[in-house]
């Protein structure tokens, strides 16, 4: 519908810049104050609010961005997770931003005329055309196909830009993965001054994921004050925070800053395998021992009652909609979704006890709209240290790596808004969008579900 | 998942692009595997409504057979693609009352637009006064007020338009949205797949 607003003149409103700090935790940005580590946030959380945020159920990156740039549920937007399945054929896919249903909000800004440059944000790869330029996410397989208008492209590789940092390579060893996450972040930085500063913008957004993947692996030594890594994981944070003073420094009176994270983080106890409880409980069965990879979930026999996938959805093979399904609609759907939930809140780590769920949600207590029909029947709530994986076959209930160690919470999630206070005391990922297009002076689209906190 | 039956109804002048956009909504549905009837004003003229003209009275009586047709189909669960001028409001209000999932597609373009491409030919004939009751010439077209899509062939290209509508389709809740496109090719989607299981997720 864009077109009908072609030729509309422009409003007036502020320009926003915002920094999306990936799973950076509120609380340990207080400590970062606390402690002198951080004297630019410091000095700016003074002049703007510096608040705590809920994520998303799940709160892994995909669900809690796509909230944050639609700003609608996933039951309006169809982002679940990174994983998610065709209940017709058992087939197994990656989300994209064509799988997003929803309108984002730099298409909302693009259509009131203003221009926008988006990078890096999860859940943007393809490209969807915006006003400006877009950059997709580590979801793309190549910078040439990750970039709106595609001639930008070589601008991005004359600043080194890349698409993401190695996993593989930062699973070998911790120093490894520091200077990989370094050097992503180093092209993130340089690409974010190149935009501010030569490109022309109404909105600019530049994600830093390399956060995110710092505290996969090297949350835990961290907090426990490795002599090696929580030093290196503190110079990493004091490069975010020049970077947040120096773009502080460059604003003008009509420009206002942001950051926000999308979820908290803490150090793994353990990892919990849902499937390996379902087979205990008898509700999960598979067709071969171990299940062949390639096959993915076409090995969930057809006498299973349910099946999980990353982190902690629970879905029901509810006949007539899932391939051989066999719980029927209505009364027996619900009977098994009470059991499994029930069952969820009595599980117990089995080495000293702890309740590994704090909720069992079912999906209509989480998510409405168009939507809800593709969502898990149950999301499984953890206790901060459980970290729920979608794994179809393992022989333990639960297991403590070295490699992955960091895991992320719910409601320890970051937002700062410059100069300005924000009263509310309790509010989420949804609110953003609504909050920057009010900033923007845009109105929003019917049918958001947050609510402008200014 | 059962199919639901629903009707798009594309509404717009002759030659504003209801037929072309069908055609590739019929196909795109038939790739995904749905049943598809579509009902268009040049063929239901040779049959079912051969004995109307284009008066007042007879084009609402071309309308009404339709949408009795239509209401037929979709209530069985067949995807239904209908494309007439339709240009009086109150009639197509009564369609969309009458088949229920009633999706409506205003097929738009400058009437200065439709008079330089006229595909069959009709307008300079409507403007000469051959053909009398011609809508947009010497017939009047009220515009839908809240179409549920909304297309301009003069901005748009027939993917943009085309994509539109699987889009708001999709959104409610009338075509499973796990059948959208693809974005990998298999390669590529073995490096992300990859990629996510390094970071944990699958």
């Amino acid at each position: 519908m864009g077109f009908l607003d072609r030729g509309r003149s422009k409003k007036k409103g502020r320009r926003v810049v915002l920094v999306g700090l990936d799973g950076t935790p509120y609380t340990f940005v207080r400590r970062l104050i606390a402690e002198g580590r951080a004297p630019n946030i410091a000095r700016l959380a003074e002049q703007g609010s510096l608040l705590r945020m809920n994520s998303t159920w799940p709160w892994v990156s995909s669900v809690a961005w796509s909230t944050m740039m639609t700003g609608v549920n996933p039951g309006k937007h169809n982002i679940f997770g990174f994983v998610d399945r065709d209940p017709s054929s058992y087939k197994q896919f990656i989300p994209t931003s064509r799988t997003m249903k929803a309108k984002t909000l730099w298409e909302m800004l693009s259509e009131a005329g203003k221009r926008v440059i988006v990078v890096n944000v999860p859940v943007t790869y393809p490209p969807r055309p915006v006003n400006g330029i877009l950059v997709g996410c580590f979801l793309s397989p190549s910078l040439e196909k990750a970039v709106y208008p595609e001639s930008y492209v070589p601008t991005l590789k004359s600043l080194g830009y890349i698409i993401d940092a190695d996993p593989w390579k930062a699973r070998e060893s911790k120093e490894l993965a520091l200077q990989e996450v370094n050097a992503a972040l180093d092209a993130r930085i340089r690409t974010l001054f190149y935009l501010f500063e030569r490109e022309k913008w109404d909105y600019l957004q530049v994600h830093i994921m390399e956060t995110d993947r710092l505290h996969h692996f090297l949350w835990q030594p961290m907090e426990e004050g490795d002599p090696v890594y929580a030093p290196a994981f503190y110079e990493f944070y004091r490069r975010i925070d020049e970077m947040l003073g120096r773009l502080a420094a460059k604003l003008d009176e009509h420009t206002t800053l942001l950051w926000m994270s999308d979820h908290g983080f803490c150090t793994i106890k353990q990892e919990v395998y849902v499937n390996r409880w379902l087979m205990d409980m008898g509700w999960l069965k598979l067709r071969h021992i171990p299940p062949d990879p390639q096959k993915g979930l076409e090995e969930v026999a057809p006498d299973s009652i349910a099946y999980s996938l990353d982190p902690g959805r629970v879905y029901l093979r509810v006949r007539g909609r899932e391939k051989e399904g066999c719980v029927a609609p209505g009364a027996e759907y619900e009977q098994y979704r009470d059991e499994i939930a029930a069952a969820a809140l009595r599980l117990r780590d089995p080495r000293d006890g702890s309740p590994i769920f704090r909720a069992a949600f079912r999906r209509e207590e989480l998510y409405h709209g168009p939507y809800l029909e593709q969502a898990a029947d149950l999301i499984l709530a953890p206790y901060d240290g459980y970290d729920p994986k979608g794994a179809l076959y393992k022989e333990t209930l639960t297991y403590k790596g070295d490699e992955l160690v960091g895991m992320h919470t719910y409601d320890d999630a970051m937002f700062y808004l410059g100069g300005a206070t924000i009263p509310q005391t309790e509010f989420s990922v949804v609110d953003i969008a609504p909050t920057i297009l009010q900033l923007m002076g845009v109105p929003p689209s019917p049918g958001l579900d947050g609510r402008s906190l200014v | 998942m059962e199919q639901k039956g629903f009707t798009v109804w594309f509404t717009g002048l002759s030659g504003s692009g209801k037929t072309a956009l069908a055609l590739r909504l019929e196909e795109e549905l038939r790739r995904r595997g749905l049943k598809v009837e579509r009902l268009d004003g040049d063929i239901v003229r040779q049959g079912l409504t051969r004995d109307l003209g284009f008066s007042k009275e007879d084009r609402d009586k071309n309308i009404e057979r339709v949408t009795f047709v239509a209401k037929l189909l979709t209530r069985n669960g067949v995807a239904v693609l209908c494309s007439f001028i339709s240009p009086y409001r109150d009639v197509r209000a009564r369609s969309r009352q009458e088949i229920g999932n009633f999706v409506e597609v205003y097929c738009y373009a400058p009437l200065e637009t439709l008079i330089e491409r006229d595909v069959k030919g009709l307008y300079k004939k409507a403007i000469a006064g051959e053909i009398p009751n011609f809508t947009g010439i010497s017939d009047p077209y009220e515009p839908p007020e809240n179409p549920e899509v909304m297309i301009d062939s003069s901005q748009e290209t027939e993917e943009e338009s085309l994509a539109k509508i699987v889009r708001k389709l999709e959104e409610l809740g009338y075509l499973s949205p796990t059948e959208s496109e693809k974005a990998y090719t298999e390669e590529e989607e073995a490096l992300i797949e990859a990629r996510l299981a390094a970071l944990g997720y699958l």
